[in-house]
C-alpha cells in the first residue's frame, strides 16, 4: 500500500464488482485483501480511517446497495431483505432457464436471427457463478440443451471455470448435467477418469466394484459413444505404462462390465451399435467375448473358450509370421491387431477366469488351448519367441498343481510344496511365468477340486504364506466370489464352491491381519 | 405467552447491545450464533402472529415498554417495531456491522467464504459465512439480470418478485377481513413508496394482475386491487402510457374490468384531445401531454385485436359521438370522426 496506495482504490472498485463478488473464489481473496489491509492497533490516522474504510464497506456490501422502492416495499411486506434476494435470483434463475429451453427452429435459413444468441451470452455471464447452488438449474440447462443450432456454441471460459470447479469438488450439479459437461468439455472428463483410478488403485486391497457403483462414468458411457472412446484410449495408455499390474486389468474388467450393463439398461432408448463402441476391436472377436459366460449354458462354455483361445491364436501367427517383411507400417499394423485383440480381452477377462476354473476341473488332453489363453493374457508379447517355452512351464505347473491336490496321503509332501513356492516367487531366469498365474491355478485348485476342504486350506495357507503373495490371493477369492454370485446358477455344487471360497478367504484374511500385526510389531520395535 | 413477551424483550434488547454497547467486543462465535438464533425466532413469532391482532396488540405494548427503557439507557437508541420483527436477522447484522467495537475476529467469521454454502436448510444454516451468503446472492442477480432485459420476458424478476409479495399481503388481509380502507392504505403507502419509480411501481401491479390464481380467495385480491386501481386513475393513465404494448393486451384479455376501464381512459384521452393547426393534429392539453393521436390510435388498434367483440360496439360509440359533432367527413373537425377513419384504413 505504501508503494502504491492506487491499489486501495482498485479494491475498492472491485468490491462493487457484481462479477467479482459472485464468485466465490473472487470473494474469498478480496475479503483476504480487505483483513490484509486491517490493522489490529492502528498506529497513527493513516491506519484508523483504513480500519474504518474497511468496516464500512462491507457493512454497506452486507446491507446496502438495494433501491427503495424495493426496500420500502420489503418492509411493508414484512419479508427479510436475505429472503428477498434469495427469491428473486431463484425467479431469474427460472426466467432465464425457461428461455434455453426453448430449441430455435432457423435451421434452414442462416440469416434469420434466433434466441441462440443468448445461449453464448448467457453462458458467459454464468462464468462466475459455477460455485453458486442456486445457479445449478441454470448450469444445468445450459450443459443439456440439444445442440441444432450453429450459434448455441457455451463460453470456453464457462466451460474452464466449470472443469475447474469440478475438480477442486466445488459443483453443485444434478448427475445429467455433469454427463452432459463431460461431453462437452475433455479436460473435466480425463480428471474424472483419473480421479476414479487413483481412487480405485491405490486402495489395493479393496475391490473397485463400489467405487465403479458410485461413480457416473459408466453410466456417461453408456449414453454418450464419444465418453466411451475417450475412456478407453485412457485405460490403453494406463495398460501400457502399467506393465502388467494387475490390479489395472482388473479395474478395466470390472469397469467394462459396468458400462455393459448400463447400455442394457440404456438400449431401449437409443440402440448404438457394438461396433461403434469398440470400433478397433477385432470384430470377430467382439460379439463371443463381450458375451457373459452366465448367458451360455456351462456345457457350451468348453467349446466357446477352445473356439476363442483358436482365434487368437490365429491372429496372433499372423503378426508373428509377417516378421520377415521389413515393412514397418504393417508391421505396426499387424502388432496394433494383436494389442486391440489382447486389450478387448481384458476387458471381458471373465472368460479367462472361466478358462482357469474350467483348466483346474479338466483332464490333461484339454488343457491346451485354455493354458494358452491364460498364457497369453499374463504374456500377450512373444519377445524372442518365448510363448513355446511358457507353454511347456505352464504345462509343468499345472501337472505339479494337480498331482498336489489330488494326494491324499498326509502330511504333505515338503519338497512338492516348496518347489511350488519357488515357481511362485518372481524369477530372475527369462521367460518365467508370471507368478500370478500360477497363483491363480493354485487358487482354483483349491477351491474347486473334490478334495477335503482341510487338507487343500492348509496347502494354500503354507504356499501363500511362503511366498508372500497374501494380498494377491485374497484379491482372486474375492474377485471369484463376485463372478460366481453373478452367474447366479442354482446347482447343487455352487453351494459349496461357495461355502469353500468363504472358508479359503477367512484363512487368508487372518493371515492377512497377522502379518500387518507382525509388521507393526517389527516397525515399532525398530522405532 | 408472558414467556414469549419475555424473549421479544431480551431480543430487543440484544438488538440494542449489539449496535450500541462495547459489549460486543467480548462476543465470540458462539454469542454471535446465539444472537443470530434469538433473531431467528422473533421472524418467526412474526410470521406467526402478524395476522392475528390480539396477540400483535401485545407484542407491540410490550414493545413500547422495552423502547422506553433502552431509550433511557443508551443514546442514539432506534426505536424496534413490531413490523420490524420481521427483519430482526438484518437489524442485528446491520447494528453489528455499524458498531466500531466489534471485533474484526466476529467480521471473519461473518464473512467467512472458506466451505462451499450449504444453503438447502436455510433454518440449520451456520453463522459463519452469514454475510458472505448474502453476498453471493445480490451479486449473482445483479449479474444475471442483463440477461433477462436483453431477453424481454415479461417484467422483470424483481417486479414478479414484489408482485407476489403484494398478493400475498393482499390475500392475507383480505381472508382477515379487513377493512377495504385499511387494505386502501397500505396499497396508497406503497405506491408512495415507489415515488420516483412510477413506472417500476406499474410493472409490478401488471405483474400481481398477471399472477395464476388458484382460489377463490386470491381472484378476490386481484379483483380488489382493480378497483383500487380505477380510483387511482394516476396509477391507470401511467400504466396505460408507459407499459409496453403485450403487457396491455394480456391485462386486457385476463381482466375485464380492466378492460372496460382501459377503453374508458382511452375515451377520455381522446375526448380531451383539441386540434392543434401549427403541428397538424390532434394533441392532448398542455400539461398532460402522455400520448399523441398516433399512438391512441395504435392503443384503439391493439385492443380491438384482442377483443373483436368489442371493436363493433366501441365503432357505434364512436359513430355516435361523431354524429353529435356534426358527422363532418373532413379531418380536424372530430375527433371521433378522425379516430374512426384511422382506425378503419
Amino acid at each position: 500500500m505504501k508503494t502504491l496506495p492506487l491499489l486501495g482504490q482498485f479494491l475498492g472498485r472491485l468490491c462493487w464488482n457484481p462479477y467479482v463478488t459472485a464468485d466465490a473464489a473472487g470473494r474469498r481473496l478480496l475479503f483476504q485483501c480487505l483483513w490484509g489491509l486491517y490493522s489490529e492497533h492502528p498506529g497513527n490516522a493513516v491506519e484508523r480511517k483504513a480500519n474504518q474504510w474497511i468496516r464500512k464497506v462491507l457493512c454497506q456490501l452486507a446491507t446496502e446497495g438495494d433501491d427503495d422502492p424495493a426496500q420500502a416495499l420489503m418492509k411493508q411486506m414484512g419479508v427479510p431483505p436475505k429472503e428477498y434476494h434469495l427469491k428473486v435470483l431463484r425467479k431469474t434463475v427460472a426466467l432465464l432457464q425457461e428461455n434455453i429451453g426453448k430449441s430455435c427452429s432457423s435451421l434452414g435459413n442462416i440469416n434469420q436471427r434466433c434466441s441462440c444468441d443468448n445461449i453464448l451470452a448467457t453462458s458467459e455471464a454464468c462464468v462466475p457463478l459455477v460455485t453458486c447452488p442456486e445457479a445449478a438449474p441454470l448450469i444445468g440447462a445450459l450443459l443439456q440443451q440439444p445442440v441444432t443450432c450453429v450459434r448455441a456454441a457455451l463460453s470456453e471460459d464457462f466451460l474452464d471455470a466449470l472443469s475447474s470447479a469440478h475438480a477442486s469438488q466445488c459443483l453443485s450439479l444434478e448427475e445429467q448435467a455433469v454427463v452432459s459437461l463431460w461431453y462437452h468439455n475433455l479436460p473435466s472428463l480425463e480428471e474424472a477418469v483419473l480421479s476414479l483410478l487413483e481412487c480405485a488403485l491405490t486402495n489395493s486391497r479393496s475391490i473397485p466394484q463400489k467405487q465403479l457403483e458410485q461413480s457416473l462414468l459408466p453410466k456417461a458411457c453408456a449414453q454418450h459413444c464419444s465418453i466411451f472412446l475417450v475412456v478407453n484410449d485412457i485405460f490403453r495408455s494406463i495398460l501400457k505404462q502399467a506393465e502388467g499390474k494387475e490390479s489395472v486389468k482388473y479395474f478395466i474388467r470390472t469397469f467394462t462390465s459396468c458400462f455393459l450393463r448400463e447400455l442394457a439398461l440404456q438400449q431401449h432408448q437409443s440402440s448404438v451399435s457394438l461396433k461403434a463402441m469398440f470400433p478397433q476391436s477385432p470384430q470377430r472377436l467382439l460379439l463371443p467375448l463381450l458375451t457373459r459366460p452366465s448367458e451360455m449354458p456351462q456345457e457350451a462354455r468348453k467349446h466357446h473358450l477352445h473356439w476363442l483361445s483358436g482365434s487368437l491364436q490365429r491372429l496372433t501367427e499372423e503378426e508373428e509370421e509377417g516378421d520377415g517383411d521389413t515393412s514397418s507400417s504393417t508391421r505396426l499394423e499387424r502388432y496394433h491387431r494383436v494389442f486391440e485383440a489382447w486389450f478387448l480381452l481384458v476387458q471381458c477377462a471373465h472368460w479367462v477366469q472361466v478358462a482357469v476354473q474350467l483348466l483346474v476341473t479338466s483332464e490333461p488332453e484339454d488343457c491346451g488351448p485354455l493354458l494358452w489363453l491364460l498364457i497369453f493374457y499374463h504374456h500377450p508379447t512373444n519377445r524372442g519367441h518365448h510363448r513355446a517355452l511358457q507353454l511347456v512351464h505352464g504345462r509343468e505347473a499345472w501337472d505339479h498343481l494337480h498331482s498336489l491336490f489330488l494326494v491324499s496321503a498326509r502330511p504333505l509332501p515338503v519338497d512338492r510344496l516348496q518347489s511350488l513356492v519357488t515357481l511362485l516367487s518372481p524369477q530372475s531366469q527369462q521367460p518365467s511365468l508370471s507368478p500370478l498365474l500360477t497363483l491363480n491355478l493354485l487358487v482354483h485348485f483349491a477351491v474347486f477340486l473334490q478334495q477335503s476342504l482341510s487338507a487343500a486350506t492348509e496347502i494354500l495357507q503354507t504356499v501363500v504364506d511362503r511366498s508372500g503373495l497374501v494380498d494377491e490371493a485374497e484379491c482372486v477369492l474375492s474377485s471369484l466370489e463376485l463372478r460366481l454370485n453373478e452367474e447366479n446358477c442354482l446347482s447343487s455344487d455352487t453351494k459349496r464352491v461357495h461355502l469353500r471360497i468363504q472358508a479359503l478367504l477367512n484363512t487368508v484374511t487372518r493371515m492377512h491381519a497377522a502379518s500387518n500385526c507382525a509388521d507393526n510389531e517389527a516397525h515399532t520395535l525398530t522405532l | 405467552m408472558e414467556a414469549v413477551l419475555k424473549n421479544v424483550a431480551s431480543t430487543t434488547e440484544l438488538l440494542a447491545v449489539a449496535a450500541l454497547s462495547g459489549e460486543v467486543q467480548r462476543w465470540d462465535k458462539q454469542t454471535l450464533s446465539r444472537a443470530v438464533q434469538w433473531a431467528r425466532y422473533c421472524e418467526h413469532l412474526f410470521s406467526r402472529f402478524h395476522n392475528n391482532p390480539a396477540i400483535r396488540m401485545l407484542m407491540e405494548k410490550q414493545l413500547q415498554l422495552t423502547n422506553q427503557s433502552l431509550r433511557a439507557a443508551f443514546a442514539g437508541y432506534i426505536e424496534v417495531s413490531f413490523s420490524d420483527l420481521s427483519r430482526c436477522q438484518h437489524l442485528l447484522l446491520v447494528g453489528l456491522l455499524k458498531n466500531p467495537e466489534l471485533p474484526i475476529s466476529i467480521m471473519k467469521i461473518l464473512f467467512d467464504t472458506a466451505s462451499p454454502a450449504n444453503t438447502q436448510q436455510s433454518e440449520c444454516q451456520d453463522v459463519s459465512g452469514f454475510c458472505s451468503h448474502i453476498i453471493q446472492c445480490k451479486s449473482a442477480c445483479k449479474v444475471l439480470s442483463p440477461l433477462t432485459d436483453m431477453s424481454a420476458v415479461g417484467v422483470g424478476a424483481d417486479a414478479e418478485v414484489q408482485a407476489v409479495m403484494l398478493m400475498e399481503r393482499l390475500d392475507a388481509l383480505l381472508s382477515q377481513g379487513s377493512e377495504a380502507c385499511r387494505t386502501e392504505h397500505i396499497l396508497d403507502s406503497v405506491l408512495r413508496g415507489f415515488e420516483g419509480a412510477a413506472g417500476h411501481f406499474c410493472l409490478v401491479i401488471a405483474a400481481a394482475l398477471l399472477t395464476k390464481r388458484n382460489s377463490a380467495a386470491q381472484s378476490t385480491s386481484q379483483d380488489f386491487l382493480l378497483d383500487w386501481l380505477q380510483k387511482e386513475q394516476s396509477v391507470l393513465q401511467h400504466m396505460c402510457s408507459a407499459l409496453p404494448a403485450t403487457l396491455i393486451i394480456d391485462l386486457t384479455k385476463e381482466h375485464l374490468k380492466f378492460r372496460r376501464a382501459y377503453c374508458d381512459l382511452l375515451k377520455k384521452w381522446a375526448s380531451d384531445m383539441e386540434y392543434s393547426i401549427s403541428e397538424g393534429e390532434w394533441v392532448q392539453p398542455r400539461g398532460n401531454r402522455t400520448v399523441s393521436f398516433n399512438r391512441l390510435t395504435q392503443h384503439f388498434l391493439g385492443l380491438f385485436e384482442t377483443c373483436p367483440s368489442l371493436r363493433d360496439d366501441v365503432e357505434k360509440e364512436l359513430n355516435a359521438l361523431k354524429i353529435s359533432d356534426g358527422d363532418f367527413d373532413v379531418g380536424g373537425l372530430s375527433v371521433w370522426g378522425d379516430l374512426l377513419s384511422a382506425v378503419n384504413k
